[in-house]
């Protein structure tokens, strides 16, 4: 180790290479996010909703997704589900739909979290007032919400890019699919590797520096 | 306002003129929590520009009755009117709240203020005023805002307007809360301890916004701890025990001649 010469001009060498791969992970975990977040909004609807059959099977999906490894789930989605459902799916679709359903599961749940914190009494003022369910959801209700969900939907995002290296298991040529590639290549794991952990680092803390500015400037009013 | 008010005729009147009008009749209402009696059996008429006092300790099922009145909470059996339209469906002794469509059109007849002001925390004071008018009467934002305008001025309170609630001290934040109810127009006010969450050098500029209104002529039922309140601008007391009226009168009756011992051991507490 004492002798050991750093060669960073690798990770130049291989730049390209290496972007494309860390693009492949931005649009993964975009997909994931954005589809994830759609799902998680009628899971938490359907877990809110006084019907037990449609609260019953929301409670049954958050369940199972966070309280099995993300790693299986990205398996079963990509072994498992063509057999039973008699689809094919490549793996890049696999493994985003099951980070989207993983995500999911979470985002229902910070959903239904800031949907619940809103004060009681913010809805009864609104009620006795006149205003209807879907008034009183619309105008008192979801725009309080939706401020206290940005600080965990913003873990939550993070959460998903580290995740999202999972993906390269399945073959997908995520960041971390390529450098294991260059690395394997090169024989220079250390340059690669640290230089990816970087690139994850930047990647997240940007979004969660991004999302502190629209927290701060949606806070004039508390 | 309180000398010589009885129940039957209210402050004013005179036996030559008109009855007034019978704002809420409450008849054997009763609310139960699962198994837990709140209300029993209550009787209540209140006329039109009446201020009632609904006095008790607490759990004695005040809070309750407020809330029966506006739909908040579902009485379990009796019935229930305000402004002579049925708060409820009357299935012989049951009680079954309105079709939601119809329960908010009464609603928007009355206006309620909290203990704790509810003030909607995202929005100014002036939008916190014109959000019912522009959504359930249909009025234009110029004229609401107008309106807000209005009634922050009447309130005291024409600087805040653009103000959050985070930023008003409590005692204003519940005057911009009486300000926004009045947008209504209301045909009646219902007040819930409006001042038990006020800093004591608070209370006066919400008693005062209150004791305004009952003089031009608000038909008000107000749930309060404030006796000197009570005392000046009550036409009538009621004094709750364990979920029934256990005595009512003026507030010369209640404060200087208590006819139940319960009464008098309740204010010989609070004074």
């Amino acid at each position: 180790m004492a002798s050991y010469t750093f060669r960073f001009d690798v990770v130049q060498q291989y730049f390209g290479f290496l972007v494309s791969g860390a693009e492949i992970t931005i649009a993964v975990t975009a997909a994931a996010l954005s589809t994830g977040s759609v799902v998680g909004l009628v899971v938490a609807l359907a877990r809110m909703s006084k019907r037990r059959s449609l609260q019953l099977p929301a409670v049954a999906y958050v369940e199972v997704f966070r309280n099995t490894p993300a790693l299986i789930q990205l398996m079963w989605f990509y072994y498992c589900l063509p057999i039973i459902a008699g689809v094919n799916l490549s793996a890049a679709i696999a493994a985003t739909l099951a980070l989207a359903m993983n995500g999911s599961a979470y985002v229902a749940e910070i959903i239904r979290g800031g949907i619940q914190g809103v004060d009681r009494g913010q809805i009864e003022a609104a009620r006795t007032l006149g205003l209807t369910h879907a008034q009183t959801m619309r105008k008192v209700v979801l725009p309080q919400a939706l401020r206290r969900m940005i600080p965990p939907f913003v873990n939550e995002s993070v959460s998903l890019i580290k995740f999202s290296s999972l993906v390269s298991v399945l073959g997908v040529a995520d960041l971390t699919y390529q450098a294991q590639v260059v690395s394997t290549t090169t024989f220079r794991p250390i340059e690669v590797f640290s230089f990816i952990a970087v690139v994850y680092f930047v990647l997240c803390t940007a979004l969660s520096w991004f999302a502190r500015r629209l927290e701060l400037r949606l806070a004039v009013s508390d | 306002m309180s000398s010589g008010a009885v129940s039957a005729v209210p402050a004013g009147g005179s036996p030559l003129a008109t009855a007034p009008a019978v704002m809420v009749r409450i008849e054997k209402l009763s609310k139960s929590f699962g198994t837990l009696p709140v209300l029993t059996d209550i009787d209540i008429t209140v006329h039109q520009g009446e201020v009632v006092v609904l006095i008790g300790a607490s759990g004695s099922g005040k809070t309750t009755l407020l809330r029966c009145v506006n739909g908040l909470e579902t009485p379990t059996r009796g019935r229930l009117w305000v402004d002579g339209e049925a708060m409820g469906v009357f299935d012989g002794d049951g009680f079954q709240p309105l079709p939601e469509a119809l329960l908010n059109r009464r609603r928007a007849e009355m206006g309620m203020v909290f203990q704790r002001f509810n003030l909607f925390a995202h929005m100014t004071a002036r939008d916190n005023i014109t959000l019912a008018p522009m959504m359930v009467k249909g009025l234009s934002r110029t004229d609401a805002e107008s309106l807000a305008e209005r009634l922050l001025a009447k309130v005291g309170l024409s600087d805040k307007s653009g103000a959050y609630p985070s930023r008003l001290s409590g005692g204003q934040q519940q005057r911009v809360a009486i300000a926004r109810a009045l947008a209504m127009s209301p045909k009646l006010m219902l007040f819930d301890e409006p001042t038990s969450a006020l800093d004591p050098e608070l209370i006066g500029e919400v008693l005062d916004t209150m004791k305004g209104l009952a003089e031009e002529g608000m038909t008000m039922i107000v749930v309060t701890h404030e006796m000197q309140f009570a005392r000046e601008v009550a036409d009538r007391i009621l004094f709750l025990h364990q979920g029934t009226i256990l005595e009512e009168g003026s507030p010369q009756e209640i404060f200087s001649a208590p006819r139940e011992e319960r009464t008098r051991a309740f204010l010989s507490r609070v004074r």
